[in-house]
């Protein structure tokens, strides 16, 4: 357990994020130029993508087509369980603990990637299509954390308005830009199979550690930048956003080892229970409970749940893992 | 030259109110709008503007009097109560008073 956190901790991507923290708590005018950090960001999502499209042509759909249905489950399933503890442990408002519950049944696509990189470094094999599950879980649980807080503060009717609302919903959740990136690869990799990925390989392949390193010193600043908020959200947030991702990562796990993945990708799956979203899910929440504070939900998934995961989440849901599997 | 007057609408919100600010520009009128993202402070705190999902943006928009008018009156009701956002007009001239 010691032996793989310090591994993730050491390593140049975490490093990187502890540097980009460093650089904001110290307000150094560090600052990434927008076109880098989206043609990063562009990178990350397409190579991750293929290369899982390539794993899925490969695997065949029938060995995917179960853990899948897994992960699709408990991303929907994440905020039914949430959003009572946020309304009722944490006395939030409906709208608030939905859009809370939201960003935690939705996942970091970043988080995601620093643990394929992790898993790659210790020399864990997964199952590559794992990508698959990244673009599945994003959507689900976003769209169920909104009929919620719909639900939950009684604004769910069937008017022209709410109708409006929920097609431009469904249109920023499914067609955000990177659920159409991530989607979008999968399809060319799955297409273009293991020919295709020895086309695209040197660029694709060889420096997506140096890229990712990059973008995760962007990360660190842009998480450090937000520290300052974790005084507003209260001492209850700041346990959400480590023990609830502890519980919804070994449920993950859990479901990854039940659906016959193996341990590397059982952890993966526990990896993205535990990831909360910081891009797909404060622009939907934004456009659909416009009434939810997006301080409370941001803090707590960029400002404590992601740079914790990133540290010692990761290590922990792969000891886990491997406690679980003989 | 003769110059017309109209009303210089300038908008600067968070960039999460983008499309549904451009939608309310589109079906009060305007024949066209300009977009840039900022960075600054105000009531809301100060928003960093670091990676473009939480810029800020500032879109000018030159329109006949009576339809600022109309569009800050959905904007002050619509939009006031959920996004970070300030609104003001300016009066000033332009030449082709065809193009807005």
């Amino acid at each position: 357990m010691i032996d793989a956190i310090q591994a993730n901790l050491l390593s140049p991507a975490v490093l990187f994020f502890v540097l980009g923290v460093i650089a904001a708590v110290v307000r150094s005018d560090l600052r990434f130029p927008e076109p880098l950090y989206i043609g990063l960001t562009i990178y990350l999502l397409v190579s991750i993508g293929f290369k899982g499209g390539v794993a899925i042509a490969e695997a065949g759909l029938s060995d995917v087509w179960l853990p899948s249905l897994a992960a699709i489950g408990l991303g929907a399933a994440i905020p039914l369980w949430t959003y009572p503890i946020l309304r009722r442990g944490g006395g939030l408002s409906a709208v608030d603990s939905a859009a809370i519950a939201a960003h935690y049944g939705s996942v970091s696509a970043v988080t995601f990637i620093a643990a394929t990189n992790y898993l790659n470094a210790i020399g864990e094999p997964f199952e590559n299509y794992a990508s698959a599950f990244l673009a599945i879980m994003e959507s689900p649980a976003i769209l169920i954390g909104v009929v919620l807080g719909r639900l939950g503060s009684g604004q769910l009717s069937p008017s022209g308005a709410a109708t409006a609302s929920l097609r431009s919903l469904v249109h920023e959740a499914l067609c955000g830009r990177s659920v159409l990136l991530l989607t979008g690869a999968l399809v060319v990799g799955a297409i273009s199979g293991p020919a295709g990925m020895a086309k695209v390989e040197p660029f694709f392949v060889a420096p997506f550690q140096g890229v990712l390193a990059l973008f995760l010193l962007e990360m660190g600043t842009v998480a450090g930048r937000r520290l300052g908020d974790l005084r507003k959200v209260g001492p209850f947030l700041l346990a959400f956003g480590i023990l609830i991702p502890l519980v919804n990562g070994v449920l993950g796990v859990l479901l990854g080892h039940a659906t016959g993945l193996s341990l590397g990708g059982a952890t993966l799956l526990g990896v993205l229970s535990a990831s909360a979203s910081y891009i797909a899910a404060p622009a939907a929440i934004r456009v659909s409970l416009p009434e939810a504070n997006p301080t409370l939900s941001l803090t707590a998934s960029l400002g404590i749940t992601f740079p914790f995961n990133l540290t010692l989440g990761i290590p922990f849901f792969l000891a886990f893992a491997r406690w679980l599997y003989p | 030259m003769p110059t017309h007057p109209m009303t210089l609408l300038t908008i600067v919100c968070e960039a999460h109110a983008r499309g549904r600010v451009l939608d309310l520009l589109r079906t009060t009128g305007a024949q066209g709008w300009t977009l840039f993202p900022v960075e600054g402070t105000g009531a809301q705190g100060g928003r960093p503007a670091d990676i473009p999902e939480y810029t800020n943006l500032q879109i000018e928009v030159i329109v006949k009097p009576a339809v600022a008018t109309q569009i800050l009156e959905q904007l002050g009701r619509d939009f006031f109560p959920r996004y970070a956002m300030v609104a003001f007009t300016s009066e000033i001239q332009v030449l082709r008073a065809e193009k807005f």
